[in-house]
Formats: structure tokens, C-alpha cells, sequence
């Protein structure tokens, strides 16, 4: 245990390491602060559900509607003249005519124009639904991405699979509960692609940076003969991989907690943490998201978190598995780089009539890069329901390989 | 006690040691060769920090390498570059160095005071050693390898960086370690060791070249060295007949110490070998090509 210990204030006292978390944090809270200007608007989701449940029915929509006519009855009383929507007043309304109402008409005539956009969209739900040919979209994507072949096959098979899941999620109405209004806000993608994407970037060069020093500290500190002829020897290796997968844990929660607290202290998801993650309020481009399963906002929020606490742990040991051999934090370092990118961009050196193309692109880099649509089945060529768990499952048994590998390696290795 | 069998080890096409046999005891080794003659491969053989590849290392019967950390827990080590943090206190640091040796917090604590004590470190215990000198750097080193009172204490280069109190002092600190234990030091200075040694093992073209006591090695020379005076316009000729091993300018002449095999002529006083003439006798190949 006084080992391990020793191994972890390696990491936690380097000065670098220490200077990085803060520009990492500072920088975090800097892009969720200075865009968190429509975070008032997002308190009207939670005003709805507080008055009218989660779940978007028939009569909650219409309850809904009543409730938009009386407040149009107000407006009439602001402005003196019948409005069929606020949106009618507004795009009458001249400049100059704006300060003859006070900042509290402007609070509840802002408001209504929340509640009718809410409204107007659950309203049309239904319709736009309907639209959705799952299978004739994948269609338009293999054409779209000149894919044939056995490749063609596959995915077509995959997206039929996806069609059914669609249909029993519509059936099942997940997509009819209230979450912030995905066009207008995007607040999935800020989330999970913009604020987390951050925070994995940002962890990753810091336990890559920490798994490397770690393992490479006695050779770049020139005690490596010390060290290893004393008792514990080369098993000192089994340490600094434990104090690395340690420190690479207490690194991202630090920078989840700072980030991810700021960014809920800011936007208020008190009330949408149930509301499932294929609502149709959070359809932001041109496909609403939509997961394997049902899951709700807190329970992907959960699964994401997991998914990313795994992914960096498995770096962490590659990178451990990389610094053993190559002894140096730097080279270790750009090479990971280099390595990460490649395997992202593997799908792109395949032949797009081969399954090859869906096989390569099981890999941590994209697993990393496309987590905002996690478990989704509207992920684009890589929709596969197994994609998460094969890709976690078969990195985890290749990182198992190689640190074993590479520490075999070590036991064995002549130290000068 | 360690014995080196039919041990060779080899770097790609480069023999840095060939078939060499040893075996060691309780008491004072001194493993006297230039740099670059294999000394410290030996070393880190024996350090089990590379293995041989050919031959073996037994320590009691059982190989060092098989006997993993019930054989490094006996020994002490001091490499010839010594790496330490320099951040780190010497207390800081040898804590470290004692968690790896599997000794306990409170007992690593004891000796660490007892043995910075012992190499005149006592007063900056809790100093980083980025301020350290060479020779306070080494002194730690020495600590170090004494930290788990090992039975087996090897030491590449010990003196190097130490002033000649400190190396006075060190040598009898050896000295009285090597009375209950196996201590091999590793040198290219021959006076480090040529007083305390039990033993002088030296190596050269890769090969076990004497492993015998102090005067066993010097008698090899017995009879053929030699002092003798001489004018300075004589040296260069001097030079190409004999060996010489050391020259001293005294009064507008030149005493030269050498070494002569065959017929001495008169004037020449046949002077005691001293270990040093051995070693300038036998690497003198070695050593000229350095120059």
C-alpha cells in the first residue's frame, strides 16, 4: 500500500500535471458560463411538467391549450387587442412601440411565447413521427455513403432491427414526454458533445500524460537500477499500473465533479432526469435521437459516465502498456496521439463493401468521439446495438493482453 | 555465498563478458578493472538487473534470478550513476527506497536516522537534494544500500564524487561492514581498495584475468619492477624498452618507476609491486588506447 502511495504522489504533486487540472477546470466553467445566456428560458420544461406531468397526453394537451388561450386573454389586457398567438403580436410590433410595456409585461409575454413554441411542437409530434421511414432513411445513408456489398447487407440488416425498435418506441409513446426544446437549444448535443467531449479530451492528455510518468518515472529520473534490484524489483510494475488506473480515476472525477456541477448548478434538469432521452424535444437535427432502449436522461447520463470512467481506465492501461515499452512520457505521449487518431480514422482506409468498415470502427477513439450518441440506434454507420459493449468488451481483453504482454516483457528485460 | 558460472553475456555481436567463473564469500571483493572492461555488467548480473546469457548465478545453491525477491531482499546496491528525485528529501527518498525493500514505516524510520547519521548527513535530512553536492549525493547512496542491512552489498564506482575524507571514512565504514557480510566494490581507483580488499578479481578482454588476495597478484611482478633516475633527454628512448608506470621529475632529472623482464642493469633498484603496478602492467594496452 506505501508503494502504490508513493506511485500516486508521483502523479498528484508533478507540477505540470497540477497546472493542467486548473486551466482544464477554469476553461470548462468559462464555455458552460458564457453560454448558459438562455438558461431562464429552459425553467419553463420544468413549469410544464410541474403543472402538466412528463408525460405529453391528449388531455394534458388540451388542458395545455386552455391555459394558452387564458393567457392570451392576458395579453389582451396588456395590449388591448386579441391576439390568436403571441407570435401575431409580435411580429406586429414596431420598434418603438416595445417600451410601452414593462419589464413584467415582457416577462409574461416572453413566457407565453415559450409556451406556445412548447406547445406547437408537442402538437405536431405525431405528424412529424409519421414522416420517419427508418428504412428508407438507411437506404438514402448506404447511398449516401456509397456503400455495397457485404457492407450493405449488414447495415440494412442492422437499420431493420433499428425500424422495429423506432416502431415499439413510438407505440410505447417515449418520445412524447417534455424535455428542453432540442431545436432551439440543443442542449443534448452542449451536454454530451460539446461539455463532455471537453472533459474527455482534457482527461485523457492528463491520464496519458500521469499513466506515463508513472510507469517511465524511474528511467527519466535515471533510478531505474535502484529501484528495481530492491525487493519489490520489477514488480514495481504491478504498482504503477494500480497507482495509474488510480490516479486516472481521481483525475476525471475531479474534472467531471467541477464541470459537470457547474454546467447542473447553471441548468436546472431537476425536472427532466425521468423524461426519456428519445423525447421528441430532443430531436436537434435531422433525426430525432433515439436509443436501443428506453432509457431516461438521468439513466443515459449514468450509462455515458460509466462508459467514459471505462474507456479512460482502458487507456490509462494501454498507455501503461506503451510507457513499458518505450520508456519515455513524451514519445509515449505524441505516440498515443498519433495512435488515437489513427483509430478513429481507420473506418476510412476500408473498403466500403466490406464488413471490415463496421469492424474497424469498433474502437476506443470512435467509441470516444461519437459519445453523445451512445447506445443510439440514429448513429449514423455505427447505429449497431452491440456497439458499446463490443467495443468496451474487445478493448478490454486486447488491454489485458497487452499490459500482460508488456509486463512479461519487462520481468524479462535486461535494465541499463 | 554467490557463485558466477560459466556466466558470458553478449549485446547483439558484442561480448561485454565471456565464460567467466567467480565465487564469493563473506568479506571484501574488489572488482578492479578500467571502464569498459565489463565491471559493471558483472555488476548488474549480480544486481539480477540483467540476466546472463549464458551461464548462471547461484546464491546458496539456488539461482538468483529463480530466488527473484527472496534474493534482492538480502541485497544492498549502489549503482555507478546513482538516480534520486530531486525534490525529495534524503528521509523522503529513502522512505521510498525502504517501502521497495519491504521494510516497515517505523523501522525504516529508525534506520534512517542511524544511517544518515553514520555518512555525516544527519543535518540536512529534511533538505531537498537538488541543493546536494556530489559527494553528499553519493553519501546518500551509500545509505540507501544499507537501508534493509543486507547480507549481500555491492557498490559500482562507491567513491566517485567523494573528497579524501570522505573516501577515508568510507573505507572504514566497508571495512567494518565486510566482517559478517559479502561486500564486492567495483573500481577503476586502486587505492580504494587495495588496502581493505580480501580479495582483487580483474577482468580483462571480457575474461577472468586473477581472483586472488592483494599480494598473491602483486607477486606476479615480483622482481620486475623497478626505480631508477635518469636524464629527461633518456626518457623517450626509456620509454620504448620499458614499461613504465610512473614518472616524477626531481632535480632536472626523472625518477621512472617500471617494469623490466629479462636482465636489470645495475644502476636500476628493484623495488616491491604494489597492486597499482599490476593493474598499469596488465591494462597498459587498454590504457594507452585511451590516451
Amino acid at each position: 500500500m506505501r508503494i502504490f502511495l508513493h506511485e500516486c504522489k508521483k502523479a498528484l504533486t508533478s507540477p505540470i500535471l497540477i497546472a493542467l487540472l486548473i486551466v482544464f477546470s477554469a476553461f470548462n466553467i468559462f464555455i458552460i458560463v458564457s453560454s448558459s445566456d438562455h438558461k431562464e428560458e429552459l425553467k419553463m420544461v420544468n413549469e410544464i411538467i410541474d403543472r402538466y406531468g412528463r408525460e405529453i397526453t391528449d388531455d394534458s394537451l388540451k388542458q395545455f391549450q386552455k391555459d394558452i388561450q387564458n393567457d392570451l386573454l392576458e395579453l389582451k389586457g396588456i395590449t388591448g387587442q386579441q391576439f390568436d398567438s403571441v407570435y401575431v403580436f409580435l411580429d406586429g410590433l414596431r420598434f418603438e412601440e416595445q417600451e410601452q410595456y414593462s419589464d413584467k409585461d415582457w416577462e409574461f409575454i416572453n413566457s407565453l411565447q415559450l409556451k406556445e413554441m412548447y406547445f406547437s411542437m408537442a402538437n405536431s409530434i405525431d405528424e412529424s413521427y409519421a414522416e420517419i421511414d427508418v428504412v428508407a432513411g438507411g437506404q438514402g445513408d448506404l447511398k449516401r455513403y456509397g456503400i455495397g456489398g457485404k457492407a450493405a447487407e449488414t447495415y440494412s440488416e442492422e437499420n431493420e432491427e433499428f425500424a422495429e425498435r423506432f416502431k415499439e418506441m413510438v407505440n410505447n409513446e417515449e418520445h412524447k414526454e417534455w424535455f428542453f426544446a432540442g431545436k432551439s437549444y440543443f442542449m443534448h448535443s452542449f451536454l454530451f458533445k460539446t461539455v463532455f467531449l471537453h472533459i474527455i479530451i482534457e482527461s485523457l492528455l492528463l491520464i496519458v500524460l500521469m499513466t506515463a510518468l508513472i510507469t517511465t518515472y524511474e528511467f527519466e529520473n535515471r533510478t531505474q537500477l535502484l529501484t528495481y534490484s530492491t525487493r519489490r524489483g520489477r514488480k514495481l510494475m504491478k504498482d504503477k499500473l494500480a497507482a495509474s488506473l488510480a490516479v486516472s480515476t481521481v483525475i476525471s472525477l475531479l474534472l467531471f465533479t467541477i464541470t459537470l456541477g457547474t454546467y447542473f448548478f447553471l441548468f436546472d434538469y431537476s425536472h427532466v432526469w425521468e423524461t426519456s432521452i428519445s423525447s421528441a424535444f430532443n430531436w436537434e437535427y435531422n433525426f430525432p435521437n433515439v436509443t436501443w432502449w428506453d432509457l431516461s436522461v438521468g439513466e443515459f447520463l449514468i450509462g455515458v459516465l460509466v462508459l467514459v470512467f471505462i474507456i479512460q481506465l482502458l487507456f490509462s492501461g494501454l498507455t501503461f502498456a506503451l510507457s513499458v515499452i518505450v520508456k519515455s512520457s513524451y514519445i509515449t505521449f505524441f505516440l498515443f496521439a498519433t495512435l488515437f487518431v489513427l483509430g478513429w480514422l481507420l473506418p476510412t482506409f476500408m473498403p466500403k463493401s466490406s464488413n471490415l468498415l463496421f469492424v474497424s470502427s469498433y474502437t476506443l477513439s470512435t467509441l470516444t468521439m461519437a459519445i453523445s450518441q451512445s447506445f443510439m440506434g440514429s448513429n449514423g454507420l455505427i447505429l449497431f446495438k452491440n456497439f458499446e459493449w463490443m467495443t468496451i468488451s474487445c478493448w478490454m481483453v486486447i488491454t489485458i493482453v497487452f499490459c500482460a504482454i508488456t509486463y512479461k516483457y519487462f520481468r524479462k528485460m535486461d535494465i541499463q | 555465498m554467490i557463485v558466477v558460472k560459466d556466466v558470458s553475456k553478449q549485446y547483439g555481436d558484442f561480448t561485454a563478458l565471456q565464460n567467466v567463473n567467480l565465487e564469493f564469500g563473506n568479506g571484501l571483493y574488489g572488482l578492479l578493472a578500467p571502464n569498459g572492461a565489463g565491471k559493471t555488467t558483472l555488476i548488474k548480473m549480480l544486481a539480477t538487473l540483467i540476466a546472463p546469457t549464458e551461464g548462471e548465478i547461484f546464491y546458496n545453491g539456488k539461482n538468483i534470478n529463480d530466488m527473484d525477491d527472496r534474493y534482492r531482499e538480502r541485497l544492498g546496491y549502489l549503482p555507478q550513476q546513482f538516480g534520486y528525485y530531486k525534490n525529495y528529501s534524503p528521509k523522503q527518498y529513502l522512505l521510498y527506497l525502504a517501502a521497495l525493500k519491504g521494510i516497515g514505516k517505523k523501522d525504516a524510520l529508525d534506520k534512517i536516522e542511524e544511517l544518515l547519521e553514520k555518512v555525516a548527513l544527519s543535518d540536512v535530512v529534511n533538505k531537498k537534494m537538488k541543493k546536494f553536492s556530489g559527494g553528499m549525493i553519493q553519501r546518500v547512496g551509500i545509505a540507501q544500500a544499507l537501508l534493509n542491512d543486507p547480507e549481500i552489498l555491492i557498490l559500482d564506482e562507491p567513491t566517485a564524487g567523494l573528497d579524501p575524507k570522505e573516501r577515508a571514512r568510507f573505507r572504514h565504514l566497508l571495512t567494518d561492514l565486510a566482517r559478517e557480510r559479502l561486500v564486492i566494490i567495483s573500481t577503476h581507483i586502486v587505492s580504494d581498495i587495495e588496502s581493505i580488499a580480501n580479495e582483487i578479481i580483474m577482468i580483462r578482454n571480457k575474461q577472468l584475468l586473477y581472483k586472488d588476495s592483494v599480494a598473491d597478484i602483486c607477486a606476479t611482478l615480483n622482481g620486475c619492477v623497478f626505480e631508477t633516475t635518469i636524464d629527461y633527454d633518456q626518457l623517450e628512448d626509456f620509454r620504448k624498452n620499458n614499461i613504465l608506470l610512473s614518472e616524477k621529475q626531481e632535480y632536472g632529472n626523472m625518477t621512472v618507476r617500471f617494469i623490466h623482464k629479462g636482465d636489470s642493469e645495475i644502476e636500476w633498484t628493484s623495488v616491491p609491486p604494489h597492486l597499482e603496478d599490476v593493474f598499469l602492467y596488465e591494462y597498459r594496452d587498454e590504457l594507452e588506447g585511451d590516451n
